[in-house]
């Protein structure tokens, strides 16, 4: 605090009063004081974080421009690709392999999230090498390593499985610049077999599909290196290090206090659709079998009870009495009690995935339903009110504290703002729907349907039913359109 | 109550009122703290932004939800960007990674479902029905049996732009299972 207040406390709320400012000032000793002292009265926290203090690394953002010898190299052993004035890089259809939408929708994001872009285009994972040295690990057949740009379906017998492979030659093919759509059979093939060991093969559900193909890239990277790592920190694999995220969940005795702290890793956010307020559900359930996506939200469109994806991060975030059959065993009261949980994001990733459970599974009636209702999602999004820090700080009267030796706020604030860049959207009935994407470039927006690309408005996609969406840091949102930009 | 109905009140309800009154106060008080500092210290969430976001959504539903404006809502695709137009069935042609036969595109997962001799089909066999069945198992050839797929499932996708069509050949594509 700057030098010069005359201080008086406010006793009853421990707030500081400055007589010459007439005003109540904050100061971060006095609150870190204040929630300490509360902190010895009733509060014991107990964290078994393991290594989640790692200090975090500032990397500057530095263009890259190649010296003359790189240029040199640069120019020897590449083609050059037509540049066309009017459409950005990388789109391109994706053939239906048979009712193979939910794959190319997911693939659509995918090929689309900018880290995860940006590594396999600057050759992070180069695939002939890659299978390479898997030769020369294990003398195990031909090489299949025909250099056909954008084709595929070279042999993959006697080359070994890496999803990762695939994702860079996918990604070679798509962003070479070819516009007839590109058929991602060997990225089918290669999936099913590494889903066929999860035994997750038969779910044909598109966040299915992204959950068990980032673990396969996981997988791959993690049996390859022969090292051990913690998935929490997301440095493992590219996979991990774009999309995993931590969760904090907070479990507290409603008799003494005893908060039991538990982190957990994750890739995305799945989010309960709110329960409906209002009279509306009656008219959703009736147009559901108009599924055509973008006209479908007329009705709901009319009450302002909408359900929003802000409001189901509300939900997600804010503190849940778990019911008396569910008590926890508090280790300071040492018998089982009635508890509070809440969850906070404790680290976000650099793409933020979320996936609405749209669809509902009843053990008891032994069906499933869909529940095809309207979501508002923003654009752009904040994602400092959801974590620990926030929530930590406005469950002890929102004092400034350093919580969990964490590093300031600061830092947090600047990656808490995402940008949307892709939604998968569901349209149709459980069991015959289709899957759609909405990928933003150079903030134009343009609907991925199979091999079908086309431009769309952005109202389109605001009022499309997404099932999962995309956001990025908005840092990197920003450096990877600053070329379009700058047009 | 106004103050001239203090006069007539008594010491003992005086004394109550007033203690309501500074309860009341401290109340009022301890709210406006929360808040100020809230705001001061730039706690509070971007309401505005927030709002900004739900009147564009309301007002995209809006516009979509008009017939007037169709142009983009409807799934019937005439050309997409590059200005190609495509099959509702994708008929680029490659070579099977499992067996190496040439299949179409359109058709890959199918055939890939049966030559890896896996999923759902193996097990969904004993309880589909007999007519489904026959169709698909009779054939000697796995080749041959691909001419049985071109039903009438993908025709529709053209006109609406969803997958409408009877689950009865490849049903790999759509969703969960329970």
């Amino acid at each position: 605090m700057a030098p010069g207040h005359e201080i008086s406390v406010d006793v009853d709320r421990a707030e500081l009063f400055c007589c010459a400012c007439r005003d109540y000032v904050y100061d971060r000793d006095f609150d870190a004081a204040v929630v300490l002292s509360s902190k010895a009265n009733y509060i014991h926290t107990n964290v078994n974080s393991d290594n989640l203090r790692k200090k975090r690394r500032i990397v500057e953002y530095r263009p890259w421009l190649p010296d003359i010898q790189e240029r040199v190299l640069v120019n020897n052993n590449s083609s050059v690709l037509s540049f066309v004035e009017d459409r950005p890089w990388g789109l391109r259809g994706l053939n239906n392999l048979g009712n193979t939408c939910f794959m190319n929708s997911v693939l659509q994001a995918l090929l689309h999230t900018p880290p995860l872009r940006n590594y396999f285009l600057s050759d992070k994972h180069n695939r002939y090498y890659c299978q390479q040295q898997k030769k020369s690990g294990n003398d195990n057949g031909v090489v299949g390593g025909k250099r056909s740009n954008g084709g595929d379906g070279n042999g993959g017998k006697g080359l070994r499985l890496c999803l990762a492979c695939d994702m860079d030659a996918m990604f070679s093919a798509v962003f070479s610049g070819e516009l007839v759509p590109y058929s991602p059979g060997k990225f089918l093939y290669s999936w099913w077999q590494h889903a066929a060991n999860l035994a997750s093969y038969e779910q044909q559900d598109a966040h299915e599909f992204f959950i068990s193909m980032l673990d396969g890239i996981h997988e791959k990277v993690e049996k390859d290196r022969h090292k051990p790592h913690s998935l929490g920190h997301g440095d493992c694999c590219i996979a991990h290090r774009v999309f995993s995220g931590i969760l904090r969940s907070d479990v507290m005795c409603t008799a003494c206090g005893f908060t039991s702290t538990t982190y957990d890793p994750c890739v995305d956010i799945s989010l309960d659709l709110e329960p409906y307020q209002g009279s509306s559900a009656k008219s959703v359930s009736l147009k559901t079998h108009s599924c055509n996506g973008e006209a479908d939200c007329k009705n709901s469109s009319q009450n302002g009870g909408i359900s929003t994806l802000i409001g189901c991060l509300d939900r997600f975030t804010r503190p849940e009495r778990l019911g008396s059959d569910q008590k926890f065993f508090c280790q300071q009261c040492q018998v089982r009690q009635e508890s509070l949980k809440q969850m906070s994001i404790r680290k976000l990733p650099l793409v933020s995935c979320f996936h609405i459970k749209r669809f509902e599974h009843s053990s008891i009636r032994k069906m499933s339903r869909k529940v095809d209702r309207y979501l508002q999602f923003p654009f752009s999004l904040d994602m400092a009110p959801y974590l620990s820090s926030s929530i930590l700080r406005s469950r002890f009267g929102n004092r400034v504290f350093p919580f969990d030796g964490d590093e300031t706020d600061a830092s947090n604030e600047m990656s808490s703002e995402f940008e949307l860049f892709a939604v998968v959207t569901h349209t149709g009935k459980l069991d015959a729907g289709h899957y759609v994407t909405y990928l933003r470039l150079s903030n134009q927006w343009y609907k991925c349907d199979d091999s079908w690309i086309t431009r769309v408005n952005e109202n389109i996609v605001r009022s499309a039913q997404g099932y999962m969406m995309f956001y990025v840091q908005k840092m990197l949102y920003y450096k990877a359109g600053e070329k379009q930009v700058a047009q | 109550m106004s103050v001239s109905n203090e006069d007539n009140m008594s010491p003992h309800m005086q004394l109550s009122s007033h203690f309501f009154g500074d309860l009341l106060d401290s109340i009022i008080v301890d709210v406006a703290s929360e808040c100020h500092r809230i705001a001061r210290l730039g706690l509070d969430r971007n309401l505005e932004e927030e709002e900004e976001e739900l009147r564009l959504s309301a007002q995209a539903r809006v516009t979509v939800a008009d017939p007037s404006n169709s142009g983009e809502t409807n799934g019937k695709y005439v050309v997409d960007i590059f200005g190609q137009t495509h099959p509702s069935v994708a008929n680029e042609v490659f070579d099977c990674m499992n067996c190496g036969r040439p299949i179409v595109a359109g058709r890959f997962a199918p055939h890939l479902e049966k030559c890896m001799g896996k999923g759902r089909k193996a097990r969904a066999k004993a309880t589909r029905s007999s007519t489904a069945s026959q169709n698909r198992y009779s054939r000697g050839s796995p080749v041959s049996a691909y001419s049985s797929y071109s039903n009438s499932a993908s025709t529709n996708r053209l006109l609406n732009g969803t997958y409408s069509h009877t689950v009865e050949e490849y049903s790999n594509g759509t969703c969960e299972e329970p």
